[in-house]
């Protein structure tokens, strides 16, 4: 079925939504709202709203669609690539949408699934299935919903498996960027999570969409009508989309599920209010770093891993050599800071990952693991591991101390420099081109002459490459240097953006990696659903 | 009684050595011991051949009776070159004054030290009956094995029903030393000492890091041991118009008993008063941001006239020594004022400094469990408070 | 050479909430970890063992079954092997009839050893007493508080460097002696992937009650001097005032005008 219809809601009085008017106002009492993660500076708008309920949600989209005033839409503004930030009009905040609506297995899918406001956060999702707390279902007198959360609390524990590093983001929030992020390697990224959702359209009408049931016609094509009758017939692009985890542009293939359509569309189609997600039995893990001679060296054995099928990662990771000086120097100056012991002398690269691991097990070998490493000519001896939960925060902290210990670099230099900023990638390319992905970043950087470190989800062959300017001169070779990456990143058959979104800050990438045509594909979709482009303006698309 | 294995024992004569009491005394073939001996215990500590035990039973009503007495070890600390009590022992007396006239029995003080003992009298006019001395060159500086035997001979001879210490680092080396020895009871880090109907010593003592708090008695073994907190109960004022009573206790210690030697003495760097004692505190927690910012703790102590201390955070990451950590794992403490600057206040925290008479608090954090003890709590950046703190308090 | 270590299982202390309602500590969800400072003594063992391979280092527990993770622990962080006496009729023990039981062990199960290392005192009770009571029991003399130790070049003292008040000292006792360590700055280590593996092939020996040396009337309640009467919460604390939203100079006005009331300055 390609047809669906939107209905419209429950209506309420424009003025009843709680708001701020005034650019003034809004920067005096919300400073907070004017940018994101990003920290890229808003240009000045008119209204902030906080509405709490679809009815004044609605009121909201009615009012401004009446007086032809662009919205952007607002979660808990942790995304890195400005897409909150709005460029004029009205800023919607949807943090009063923080409900979690309900739990229950899904007999058809073996699964179970929670269903939550667009505002809750991943923190407290994954707090309140550890504890099988949650309070507000526990607060509903429903006898039904009672039952099955008593059924849920018999059962082993559950979790949410995408884990994009910044827990304070709300999962509508993950949903319109596609959020990836360590896990992604095993899980895949939240689209491969949705199991639900409901989108609140332009027009003030929302549209409940479970996966599996909207299809595109064999013409590519979805109908979208409207409570009045009105029709919106949108096209889907006929691009191939990159072999690699991606959030740049907008997702399409054949026979497309609508759902797919609003996922990672960063709110260019709708509004997101409620999301229903999969969940996953939590098995117990160990995480391990292991100590390598060489960033070439973690390259071969990630390969090793990935092609040793006994062997099933969760996450793979790596930091470079680079990126390991820059935490001994670090633990040199203050050796309690990184929270872990020192760093061999002698390590040239890590690799991050993690498995199943049941520590009462005395009959574990890890055979196939040990045999890849030596293979990789690394020993299971140079590693550090954690399977307890306390062991396994502080490997955590010490995969979060590096960008922060690059931030706090910049910082410093930024004093003398007030203009610099660190540079860092968000590229991915197909599984054979790591190596010659990681030859063209080496190249790149030893030639001019840049300071760097590199970490993150190498299993995805999705290295964030930092560059970390010494001075103006150095950040202008780094601008280059990144569209040069970017664009050999094109050319492997990659994406210029695997996780962080295109957002305003990348939307110039967007050219590098699709064509004119694949762009006009894009703004169809965006016309036909918001043929005012009201919602979001800036976000993907420039201008 | 003492049991005396002959055919194990080699004759080495260490018992002789060790006893306080002079009570044993090695023939050519075996030793002998003589009613001198109070079953101390300082012998059967130190025999390599296990050849020594003491069977202990556990006593009837009538003979836990016949202890009579509250006993307060006086810990003593050096001091312009005499040796005084510290003032957790003030405090103790002040309590145990409470304890023994509740029991309708005395109150003494035990105190072990050298020729430089000083300022006893202050212990009678802090409460005591009467003070039991025990003065040997070997008790000038504390040692587990000099202080155990000695304490222990003034147990086993006098039998008290109640032995309190202070919970200082010592008293927590002693106190299990000379309870094992003597197989008593004993609780540790109490917060609270009371007589129950049957006179029994109910002790109350927190647990899990201070969620829990538990109530707990010894019943069949006499003197019922604790260690108490320092500022869990405050000192009275002397009253100097109380008769002063000093015993003196021979006690026989010889060099080759004690097993530990001082080799160095390493004071830390920034150490002037001890924080258990200081009037005011001005304490930083993590909050503080970085090492740097303690300049500002530091002014702030200086100019309410009071000391630096800090958490358990701080002290783990290097900027304060051990010495002034305050909490469970670190000093109780109870100034007029305690400051607390940038601490949380986690449970362990607040064990350690909830008796302090006026409590300020400056947190980042609303929701920090600081504020529900603090008399004043500012919601704020101490680094951008504390400088201009520092300018009030300076024009006026 | 032997070297025992005894260490206690503890909960994750930091998480450990009470029931308001029923006075009672919540456990669940509450992990079990290795005590602290038992690692921090288990630490020094290995460090010992590293200057001299022939040191055997062996960890000791008395605890339920489940405080065998505690021991992987130690196997996994250097240990050679590890001994658990779990019994119920351990049940209520005091720390008198802790520190009895685990003297037996090493008596029973580490005889030849020259020196046991023990945590300061564990994260739960606090008490401190074990340590000093085992060396009591088994009649050796004890350092508390210990950061740092080695053995003389006789190997017929050990030489600590331990925390007292005004800082630290330098002590030595004649071994075999009991010393307790405390954290200075020591950090746990991380085992490496291979010595996690590898210590799920050590000997992890399971004993009760009936392998000691020791009557039913000496274990667990019954051998036990002290008895827990009542449990309950701590009293609320009440607080004074709370001030928010207040700019850095209305703050330190507030806070200057309590302490001129209250003749702190």
């Amino acid at each position: 079925m390609h047809e669906i219809t939107s209905r419209p809601v429950a209506t309420c009085g424009f003025d009843d939504v709680r708001r701020v008017d005034g650019f003034e106002n809004i920067s005096a009492a919300y400073p907070a709202y004017l940018t994101d993660e990003s920290k890229f500076s808003c240009r000045p708008f008119d209204h902030l709203f906080f509405p709490r309920s679809e009815a004044e949600l609605s009121a909201v989209m009615e009012e401004m669609a009446r007086r032809g005033i662009k919205i952007t839409i607002a979660g808990a503004r942790t995304g890195l690539v400005g897409g909150c930030v709005p460029n004029q009009g009205a800023l919607v905040s949807l943090e009063n949408f923080d409900r979690v609506l309900a739990l229950y297995h899904d007999a058809p899918a073996a699964e179970w699934r929670l269903k939550a406001q667009c505002a809750v956060n991943l923190r407290s999702i994954a707090a309140q299935l550890s504890a099988k707390n949650l309070p507000d279902i526990e607060r509903c007198a429903d006898g039904m919903t009672l039952l099955e959360m008593d059924r849920f609390r018999r059962e082993p524990p559950y979790f949410y498996p995408p884990d994009p590093t910044e827990m304070s983001a709300s999962l509508g929030g993950t949903v319109a960027t596609n959020a990836s992020g360590a896990r992604t390697f095993r899980y895949g990224p939240t689209r491969a999570w949705v199991r639900g959702l409901r989108v609140m359209l332009v027009n003030g009408e929302f549209l409940d969409i479970p996966r599996g049931r909207y299809f595109a016609s064999p013409s590519g094509e979805f109908v979208v009508s409207d409570s009045a009758g009105r029709d919106y017939r949108v096209k889907i692009p006929t691009y191939p989309s990159p072999r690699t985890k991606n959030t740049s542009g907008i997702f399409t293939a054949p026979h497309m599920d609508l759902i797919d359509l609003f996922i990672g569309s960063e709110g260019a189609f709708g509004v997101i209010t409620e999301v229903t997600v999969g969940l996953l039995p939590r098995r117990p893990k160990i995480s391990i770093v292991q100590f390598l001679q060489s960033d070439e060296q973690a390259i071969a054995l990630v390969q090793a891993l990935r092609a040793e099928s006994r062997i099933r990662l969760d996450l793979l990771e790596s930091y470079s050599g680079s990126a390991l000086d820059l935490l001994r120097e670090r633990q040199r100056r203050d050796a309690r800071s990184v929270g872990t012991p020192p760093i061999p002398e002698t390590a040239g690269a890590a690799l991050f990952f993690e498995l199943d691991f049941d520590p009462a097990d005395k009959t574990v070998t890890m055979d196939a693991l040990d045999a890849v490493v030596r293979g990789g000519g690394a020993s299971l001896s140079d590693s550090w591991s954690a399977y307890e939960n306390r062991e396994l925060e502080r490997l955590k902290g010490f995969r979060h101390i590096l960008p922060e210990t690059i931030n706090a670099v910049i910082a410093e230099r930024k004093k003398k420099h007030p203009g610099l900023h660190k540079l860092g990638t968000d590229l991915a390319v197909p599984d054979e081109r790591l190596r010659d992905i990681w030859a063209v970043y080496r190249e790149g950087l030893a030639g001019a002459g840049l300071e760097w470190a590199a970490f993150g989800h190498i299993g995805n062959n999705h290295v964030h490459i930092n560059i970390l300017p010494r001075d103006m001169a150095d950040l202008e070779k780094a601008l280059g240097l990144y569209q040069m990456f970017a664009e050999k990143a094109v050319e492997f058959g990659g994406t210029v953006s695997a996780e962080h979104g295109i957002g305003k800050l990348k939307a110039k990438f967007l050219k590098t990696m699709f064509s004119p045509e694949a762009i006009a594909e894009m703004r169809a979709v965006k016309k036909a659903l918001d043929p005012n482009l009201l919602l979001n303006p800036g976000n993907i698309f420039e201008g | 009684m003492l049991k005396i294995i002959h055919n194990v024992c080699n004759l080495c004569g260490l018992c002789q050595k060790s006893c306080p009491f002079g009570a044993i005394s090695a023939g050519a073939e075996k030793i002998t011991v003589d009613e001198r001996c109070t079953l101390c215990g300082a012998c059967v500590s130190v025999c390599p051949q296990s050849a020594l035990s003491i069977e202990r039973r556990q006593a009837s009503p009538e003979e836990l009776a016949r202890s009579v007495g509250v006993f307060v070890w006086a810990e003593c600390e050096a001091k312009e070159g005499r040796l005084v009590p510290r003032r957790v022992v003030h405090e103790l007396l002040t309590h145990g004054r409470r304890l023994a006239d509740r029991l309708g029995q005395p109150l003494l003080a035990v105190v072990l030290g050298d020729g430089r003992l000083a300022g006893l009298e202050r212990l009678c006019h802090q409460g005591a009956d009467r003070v039991i001395c025990c003065r040997h060159e070997l008790l000038g500086r504390y040692s587990t094995d000099g202080f155990t035997t000695a304490l222990s001979a003034v147990v086993a001879k006098e039998k008290p029903s109640v032995l309190l210490f202070g919970a200082t680092p010592n008293g927590r080396d002693l106190a299990p030393r000379v309870a094992a020895r003597l197989r008593l009871g004993l609780t540790a880090d109490c917060t609270g000492l009371a007589i129950d109907d049957q006179g029994q010593l109910v002790q109350t003592r927190p647990a899990f890091g201070g969620n829990i708090m538990a109530s707990i008695v010894t019943p069949y073994t006499r003197p019922q041991c604790a260690t108490v907190r320092p500022n869990v109960f405050s000192a009275a004022e002397p009253d100097t118009r109380r008769p002063v009573a000093i015993q003196d206790f021979p006690v026989n210690l010889s060099k080759a008993a004690i097993r530990t030697r001082v080799v160095e003495e390493l004071p830390a760097a920034e150490f002037g008063e001890k924080i258990e004692e200081a009037r005011i505190l001005v304490s930083a927690g993590r909050g503080c941001g970085e090492p740097s910012n303690l300049d500002l703790v530091r002014r702030l102590a200086h100019r309410l006239g009071g000391s630096l201390a800090g958490s358990r955070a701080i002290v783990e990451l290097g900027w304060i020594p051990h010495t002034l950590q305050v909490g469970q794992s670190g000093t109780t403490v109870g100034p007029d004022l305690y400051v607390a600057v940038g601490i949380s206040g986690a449970v362990q925290h607040i064990v350690g400094m909830s008796s302090s008479k006026k409590i300020v608090a400056i947190n980042k954090d609303p929701d920090a469990p600081i504020f529900k003890i603090a008399d004043i709590g500012v919601v704020g950046d101490a680094q951008a408070i504390l400088p201009k703190l520092l300018d009030q308090l300076k024009s006026q | 050479m032997q070297i025992a270590v005894c260490v206690k299982q503890v909960p994750e202390i930091t998480n450990v909430r009470v029931n308001p309602e029923t006075g009672t500590l919540i456990r669940e969800g509450v992990a079990s970890i290795l005590n602290p400072f038992c690692e921090y003594a288990l630490d020094h063992a290995v460090r010992l063992k590293n200057g001299d391979p022939g040191i055997e280092v062996v960890a000791v527990s008395m605890g339920p079954p489940q405080a065998e993770s505690a021991l992987l622990r130690c196997l996994e962080l250097g240990a050679d092997r590890a001994v658990l006496v779990s019994d119920r009729q351990f049940a209520g023990a005091d720390t008198w009839a802790t520190a009895l039981t685990l003297a037996a062990v090493l008596r029973k199960e580490v005889p030849g050893y020259d020196l046991v290392l023990a945590g300061k005192q564990a994260i739960d009770g606090d008490t401190a007493q074990v340590g000093p009571e085992i060396a009591e029991i088994l009649g050796l003399p004890q350092v508390m508080y210990a950061v740092e130790m080695s053995f003389t070049p006789n190997r017929k003292r050990i030489r600590v460097k331990r925390e007292v008040e005004s800082g630290h000292e330098v002590l030595e006792a004649r071994l075999p002696a009991l010393v307790s360590a405390s954290k200075g700055d020591a950090m746990r280590r991380m085992p490496s992937l291979a010595d996690v593996l590898a210590a799920r092939r050590k000997e992890l020996r399971k004993i009760t009650a009936a392998d000691l040396d020791l009557s039913e009337s000496e274990l667990g309640l019954a051998g036990s001097y002290t008895q827990v009467v009542k449990v309950f919460p701590p009293e609320p604390k009440s607080g004074g005032r709370k001030l928010e939203g207040l700019d850095p100079a209305q703050a330190a006005h507030e806070i200057a005008a309590f302490l001129r009331a209250e003749r702190y300055v």
